[in-house]
Parts: structure tokens; sequence; C-alpha cells
């Protein structure tokens, strides 16, 4: 008993609420976040008597860009179907959704595992479909348990998503995570989706179970609408733990809907329908069957832009930067663009990745801004490293100057004049008259390192510093230490 | 001649020549109305307001002189089932009873931009679910013919309001029929057309794949200008065609059948048809060979054998779901209820008729997944095969001669009990909706105690000219359809 193992199997479901503007089957807006209910509502939505779905063009370009760079094969010829089922969040008490052939499937998501290698995880299929309504149960005081009155808001009724289905060969709580993080930074980079999983735009149900290593399997359980990355690890971890200790005591485990706790931090059944669920699909007759034009997805392929991690790729063996640099300045297409951009004017390659790493990151922290909004703009910060580059102002400097020109927006120019700090800077007889000012000032330093007690070279690095103070960096380093040298040896 | 026993299109050209006005053609069938619905019963509301409003538009029109559309100042009246904005659709069941649409069909709009003016909504068999006009929670209508006999169904009161003369042009709509046997049962004309011509938009859907919206009409001239009018596309029906759509009335002046090759099912002849009905349809027949049309056998066994049943199962496969939306949640009847569960059985129980009931129930069946695949797939595979024998059949023939029911109309009450025997008497429609195809049906003279015998013409796929050019030769020659005197002189 002691020696038994289990091996988590999960497969995800994503939905992934595409970024069009109006809804999958009408033309309603599908801006619904802070609009008073049942405003974004038409007959179609709302499915009235009479009213008729005419399919979302823009939402069919989606999904299939999507699914291209999720390496799937895109299904030209498809169709639509109804799924049937009562609910009160459901208008036409059908979902209208793509069932025995979607716009794409069998493809692939590479993601990184902790040894830091590669993982690749199977698309059984995406397909796009219509969410549903919003259910708010309201309690006369006000919660949600013992709630006697209900309300739908159907804003949200006929928005298009696309479910994403992954094949069950995700093994670890970790690397689910990485698996949703990966997608999320994929349908972002493409602009299909906000993917926030905060508002809804992608939600995720995950199916799991676990093989004993005495050969016994675990029946499934699903658990929904996890609403986090938080949430789907510390739910899977649960799960895992949970049906390895069934499964050690030899109990069976009970195929059914969990739901996540946070609060508590456990999954819970949901409370079991008496029956199975019978969704009685068949076509829509409502709809024609999809045919993509000749030429269609080749069209949608070539408005792919380069992915986050062929971009990542690419920085490493180009720019010769490391993986973490180098996924970082991936992980955002714009920030990507504006570190290249820095490049291109005529930066080094590794200086910009730290100047964007460090101060473009931190001064977007700061002002609370995006990198398509930064105060910079690429060109700027390149010239202002090719001068540290070329010693002609130092990284102090180079700092100031930067964090004037984001705070007040001003030309690298303008900056230097407002820092006071001049190219070339201080040197020459110039610094030699500015380090004997310095000396005179400081004698008992000097007599120190003239009797021969500085031995770590300490009081000398004191007086090194307070030139490079007194030059507010204008001067160059070593020119200043070769100087204080030779002057403290008169 | 009275203003309301006038054709569409010589409304029109009254109104234009100013011999009368809109408002007082309006007024004349409004009268005619008035004085035969007590004893028919064709109407569910009659928009006696916003139809004088409309009318008074006409005139206003005409007397600044501005161009007048095709239909101006021609009152009509619709099925129940199309939405009308403001004004109730009832779809003639409790569940609808008070819901007024906030939208109206396309074909209300076009209607609306012909210049026709709307007088009312009429009666038809719950959610058009029946070929009686007796399932409707509003009672029976009668027809004008025979007041002890049913109008047909399911769009039999708007059958019997234009066989009756209320109105010189009403639309119907067709899922297995509902639109040529109550014109057969009336005496009228009553067109089909090919799936997708016309949009479906704002039509309560009975069975999406099948349901199509159509005219009934005295005079072939006046389906053609009806026609024109509805037949447009539209992009909110993704299942209404985009190709160019003809002038229909440019069909209208064939002189002759000589060419045209007519077909006859092999496998009818053997079927137990009324024998008056059979003899109208033999004398059609004669009439198309005497103008010169060549009669040709067609087979078309799967169609006999299996339309009825496959019909039944896809109708009420797509009804159940079509239907499921009425549930007490957002419009319509809701009942007082504990739960959601509570909500939907109780509204459901109480609203629906049983009928549609019975057909919610075979519907929701026949796609549950146990029998989804010994149903639902092989009523598609049988829709497919007698898509194929027409499209064979029409490699030899350019329409097909059928009657349009088995009998003429039958008496109110007689079949309300047996709904088998009801489905049968759709055997020579509903084929045609599987297929999708255009049908076109005309009066056919009259059974020895006065009830109307009605054949139909089967055209190939947007072969709406053929058919009414067909018709217009059967009306230079036996005259267009007379309008019903209701029991009253």
């Amino acid at each position: 008993m002691a020696d038994l193992t289990f091996k988590p199997v999960i497969g995800l479901e994503i939905h992934v609420q595409l970024a069009t503007k109006s809804k999958l089957f009408c033309s309603c807006s599908t801006d619904y976040i802070g609009v008073a209910p049942n405003t974004n509502v038409c007959p179609a939505c709302l499915g009235l008597p009479g009213s008729l779905p005419a399919l979302n063009a823009k939402a069919v370009e989606y999904g299939v860009k999507a699914a291209l760079a999720l390496n799937c094969t895109i299904n030209t010829a498809t169709r639509f179907h109804r799924k049937n089922y009562f609910y009160a969040d459901l208008p036409k008490a059908y979902q209208i959704s793509q069932y025995d052939l979607p716009i794409a499937e069998k493809g692939y998501v590479d993601v990184s595992t902790e040894e830091g290698g590669s993982y690749r995880i199977g698309i059984t299929r995406l397909h796009l479909e219509e969410d549903a309504g919003k259910l708010v149960h309201e309690a006369s005081d006000g919660r949600l348990v013992g709630a006697d009155q209900s309300f739908v808001d159907y804003n949200r009724g006929g928005i298009p998503l696309a479910e994403i289905v992954s094949e069950p060969d995700i093994r670890s709580a970790a690397e689910a995570k990485e698996y949703v993080t990966r997608l999320r930074q994929l349908v972002r980079y493409l602009g299909v989706s906000d993917g926030d999983m905060e508002k809804g735009s992608l939600r995720v149900d995950a199916n799991i179970s676990v093989k004993c290593s005495d050969g016994r399997w675990g029946n499934r359980a699903e658990i929904k609408n996890l609403n986090s990355l938080r949430a789907l690890e510390r739910a899977l971890e649960y799960e895992i733990k949970r049906q390895s200790q069934l499964l050690a005591e030899g109990e069976e485990i009970t195929q059914e809907t969990r739901h996540w706790d946070d609060v508590e931090g456990v999954t819970r059944a949901t409370r079991s329908k008496e029956e199975a669920h019978d969704y009685r699909y068949f076509p829509e007759p409502d709809l024609p069957p999809l045919i993509l034009p000749e030429g269609y997805v080749e069209k949608v392929r070539n408005t792919l832009p380069e992915l986050p991690w062929q971009k990542m790729e690419r920085f490493m063996s180009s720019y010769e930067l490391n993986e973490t640099d180098a996924m970082i300045l991936s992980e955002h297409m714009a920030l990507a663009d504006f570190y290249e951009a820095c490049v291109e004017a005529g930066a080094s390659p590794l200086r910009a990745s730290n100047w964007v790493r460090t101060e473009v990151l931190r001064v977007m922290n700061e002002q609370k801004i995006d990198i398509t909004e930064f105060p910079v703009d690429a060109a700027a910060l390149a010239q202002l490293i090719a001068k540290v580059d070329d010693n002609k102002i130092s990284t102090t400097a180079a700092r100031e100057v930067f964090d004037t020109m984001a705070a007040k927006k001003v030309s690298l120019e303008e900056a230097m004049k407002i820092c006071g700090v001049e190219e070339g800077g201080i040197s020459g007889s110039d610094l030699e008259k500015m380090i004997r000012n310095i000396l005179e000032n400081n004698t008992d330093v000097v007599e120190t390192i003239k009797s021969g007690q500085d031995k770590k070279g300490k009081k000398q690095k004191f007086l090194q510093g307070l030139i490079m103070k007194e030059a507010r960096g204008q001067t160059d380093p070593r020119e200043a230490a070769s100087l204080l040298a030779k002057l403290l040896e008169e | 001649m009275k203003l309301y026993e006038l054709s569409a299109a010589q409304i029109t050209r009254g109104i234009h020549e100013g011999k009368f006005s809109a408002s007082e053609v309006f007024l004349s069938c409004l009268a005619r109305a008035e004085v035969l619905e007590p004893q028919i019963s064709a109407m569910l509301t009659i928009t006696e307001e916003s139809g004088m409003a409309q009318a008074k538009a006409v005139d206003e029109a005409v007397a600044s002189g501005k161009k007048l559309p095709p239909l101006a100042g021609v009152p009509f009246v619709v099925k129940d089932n199309m939405c009308t904005k403001g004004i109730p659709t009832t779809c003639a069941s409790k569940m609808l009873m008070q819901w007024k649409p906030p939208y109206n069909a396309t074909v209300i709009e076009l209607l609306a931009e012909a210049g026709a003016v709307l007088m009312g909504k009429t009666n038809l068999d719950e959610f058009a679910m029946g070929g009686t006009t007796e399932h409707s929670v509003y009672g029976a209508t009668s027809n004008p013919w025979k007041l002890d006999c049913v109008p047909g169904g399911s769009s039999g009161g708007s059958a019997a309001s234009v066989s009756a003369g209320y109105v010189p042009f009403s639309l119907g709509s067709d899922t297995g029929g509902s639109i040529r046997q109550p014109a057969a049962f009336c005496g009228i004309y009553g067109f089909k057309p090919t799936y997708g011509l016309v949009s479906r938009r704002g039509l309560a859907a009975f069975a999406s794949s099948l349901d199509q919206i159509g005219p009934f009409a005295r005079t072939v001239e006046d389906l053609a200008l009806v026609l024109n009018a509805i037949s447009q596309k539209d992009e909110l029906d993704s299942t209404c065609s985009c190709r160019p759509r003809p002038d229909y009335t440019k069909a209208l002046n064939a002189e002759s059948l000589k060419g045209r090759r007519v077909g006859v099912i092999k496998e009818i002849q053997e079927y137990a048809i009324d024998p008056e009905v059979r003899k109208a349809f033999d004398q059609t027949l004669k009439f198309c060979e005497r103008q010169g049309a060549e009669i040709v056998e067609i087979t078309l066994p799967t169609m006999v054998e299996y339309g009825l049943p496959c019909y039944y199962i896809l109708a009420l496969a797509e009804a159940s779901s079509n239907l499921a939306r009425f549930d007490g949640v957002r419009y319509g009847l809701s009942t007082d209820a504990e739960s959601l569960l509570d909500l939907y059985t109780k509204t459901r129980a109480q609203g629906f008729g049983l009928e549609v009931k019975r057909r919610i129930l075979v519907g929701t069946y026949v796609l549950s997944s146990g029998y989804y695949d010994a149903y639902y797939l092989v009523a598609q595979k049988a829709r497919q095969l007698i898509k194929q024998e027409f499209v064979k059949a029409f490699g030899s023939v350019d329409t097909i001669l059928l009657p349009t029911a088995p009998s003429p109309a039958f008496k109110k009450g007689e079949l309300i009990n047996d709904p088998i025997q009801m489905y049968m008497a759709d055997i020579f429609t509903l084929p045609v909706n599987l297929a999708g195809l255009p049908a076109l049906s005309l009066n056919a003279g009259f059974s020895a105690d006065g009830r109307p015998l009605g054949v139909q013409f089967i055209g190939q796929w947007w072969d709406e000219e053929g058919l009414l050019s067909t018709a217009s030769l059967h009306e230079k020659t036996f005259g267009c359809a007379p309008i019903a005197q209701g029991g009253v002189r």
C-alpha cells in the first residue's frame, strides 16, 4: 500500500471571449462591463419568436487566427448545432455551438517545464459558440444563499466564445497553470481576446482523474469555472490529493462535477442533477453550413504576427539574450516592439534589454501606463544608451536624464539641459582642477593613503566617489581614476 | 362591383386613377369582414385604427401626386404567427396571448414599403401545427364555402379571409402544406415559394428548415405582385437566398404550354383519393394537354412511401427545439411557481394546447440520444433521397401536377381526435417542403355539394415564374377564384 504512486491526468476546457465589437449572431454591442442590465439586447439575442441568427464574420476570423497559432487544422466546411437545455440565462433554450465539426482540430501548444525544457500539450479542438446571459440571485437579506429572487441580464448572452479543449496531456497543477498562462498570452498577443480571467473573458473548466501505479484508474471529476490561475492550481492540487487518497483507500471516485471553494480551499460536489444531460444536439437549421472561401485560411495566416515563443527564440539567438530576459521582453507584443525599435535605432541588444527590463518597466509601473503610452520613444532611448556606450555620459547621469524625459515628457536634449548634463562632461585640465580641489579638502584621507594604510583601496574608492558626485556623473570614470592615481602619487 | 371584390391590382390602379380612395377600399373590406366574421371567425385581431391611418397616408400621397408603390392602398391580413410591431402576435396560443412584438417581420416591412395596408391578423392552428385551424386557443375558423367544414390549416384564417372577400390577398406560412391545403379547401390560389426566396425573419418558427411564407390571392396577377414585394434577400435571415429576383408579373403572358412537360407521379395512381378530387385532377391534366403540354409519367417511390414519416420526424424535432423558448421567463404566459423547474413545467403545461404538446413530445423523443440515430438521422437521409428523386424527376419534366389534398374540406371535428388521419391529409403537400421546392395550389372546380377542389403544380427550384405562367393560363380558361358568400347573401 505504501508503495503506491498516483499520476494525475488533466485536460482543460477553456472558454475564451472573442474581442469582437458585436455579438456572435446579431449586431448588439459586446461591451457589457458597467452597462445597465438588458440594454445591449435585440430580438435575435433574446431569442424572441421569429428572430434568426446571422453569423459574425469577425468572430470566425478571430477563431481561425487563434486556431492557426495553436497549430490546428482548420476545417473549411463546418456547421453549427443546437445544444438544447432549459435554463433561465439561455433565451432560446438552446445554445448555438459547434458539435461534430468544429472550426479547428488537432493542434498543440508547447509549454516550458520547471526543469527548463518544453512539453507539448495537444489541442483536441477549437470551436465557436455563443455565451449565455448572467444570473444574479438575491435573497431578501441580499445574500446569495437561500435567494428568493433571481434576475437575468442578457447583455452577455450571445457574446462569441472560442472553446479550446486540450487533450488530457497535462500532468500537474503547475503544468496546467503554465498552459493557461501560455494560452492567455497567445490570445492577447493576437488581439483576439483580452484574456482577462477576472472579467470572465477567459474561463477554465478542468477534467481530472488519477491513475494508480497498480493499474487502477479513478473516475474523472470536472471542476467548473476556475476564475484565476491561483484557483486553478490550488483546485487541481487539492483534487489530485483527494482522488489519490480515495484510490489509496480502495474507494471508488464518483464521476461528478465539482466546484472550487476558494475560501475553504476545497472542491465540493455540486448538487448532482438526477439524470444525465441529454442536450439533443442537432444541426442548426437557421444557419447554412459555414464554408470558408478559397484562400481564406491563408489570408488569416498571413495576418498572424510572430508568436511570443518564436520571438523569444529569436531574441535568444540573434540578440544573445538569456532565456529569462528573452521571455520578459517577448511577453507582450508592444513591449517587444519597443525593445526591437530600440535595438534597430542603434542601441546594443544587451544594454537595451537591461534598460527596457529595468528602467522602462519601472517607469511604466510608477506611472501605471501601457508601453504604447510610454513617454520616451524607442529611438530617443537608443540615443541615450549609445551615449553611455560611447562613454559620453555615465550610467548614473543617463538614468537621471531618462527619468526627466519620462516625467516631463521632454526630448533627450532638453532633459540633458534640465539635468545639467553635458556630453563628454568634465575632462582634462578641468577634471584635474576639480580633483585637486577635492584632495585639498580631504587632506586627512590623502594622508592615510599616502602612508600606505589604505590596503584594500577603500579610501581611494571613497575619493573616486566624491569625484563622480562632484562631476554629477559627467566624467569618464576611467579617466577620473587614472588621474586620481596620478595626483595621489605626486 | 363592390370595392372589396376587386383584386389588388385593380385596387392600386383605381386609387391611382382616382376612381376611389384607399380609405374607401379599406372601409369596404372592413365592412365585409364585420358582416362575415360572426360566421367565419377568420380574424384574431382587426387593426382598424392603424389600417385606416395607413390608408389615409396613401390617399395623401395620391393627393400630393407622389408616385405610388405597387400595392398602394391594398388591404391585406397575415397569419398571426408573423411578428407585427406593437400589434398582438399570438400564434393562436395561450402562451402568447397579449404578446406584442417589438419588431416587424421582414415581410411586414416589405409590404408596408409596397404600400399595402394591414387590416389584421388571422386565425391558425396553434403555432401552425394542424391541418384544420381547429387547434386554436381562440376556436375554429369556418370554411366560407361550407360553414360546417374546416377551412384547412394551419393558415386557415388567411385562406378563409381571402376566399370570403375580406381582402384581396393575405400571407400564410407553409411547413408541410399549410398554405396550399387551405387554399385548396377555400377555392383560392395559395403559393408556397422555393425555400429561401422569402425571408422568414419574424415568422415564429415551427420547423426552420421547412417553413416558408407565401401569399393567398384570388388572381394570379395578385400572387405575382405580392411575390414581387416579399421576395427580397434579407441579411438577417441566413437561409434567405441572395440570388436576384425577377419581376414575376412578366410571367403572366404565356400563350400556351407548348414545350412544357407536366409530370404525373406513377405511385399516386393507386392512392386512395376522393373521386371528385381525382376528377378535378384529371380535368386539369387534360387542360394541360390541350394547352400543348407533354404529359410524362415519373416515379417518386421514396417520396410516396417515406415522405410522411420523414417529415413528421424532422418537423417535430425542429419544433420541439423552436418551441423550447416559451418557458415563462421573458415574455408571454408565466405562471406562479416555486422554482425554476416548476415555472417551466407549469407554464408549458398551461400554455400549450394538446396538439402542440403531442408534437413537442414526439420531437423531443426523436432527438434524444438513444433514438437520434434511429429516427432523426434516418429521416435526414430519407430527405436527401427524396430531394435526389425530385432532381431526377425534373430531368424529364418541368412541373409536376398533384392533387393538393386527398379530399376536399372535411367536416369540423371529423379528424380532431385522429391525429394520424390528419397527418395523412398532408401526404401530397409535405414532400415539397422536404425538398424546398415551390408549389402553387389552384381551384379546379367544386364538389357536388359545393366544396372547392384543389390541385397543385410543383415547380423546379426557383421556377416561380413557370408556376405563375401555368396558373395564369389556367385562369384565362377557367377564370379567377370566386368569392365565397360565407352563408350570407
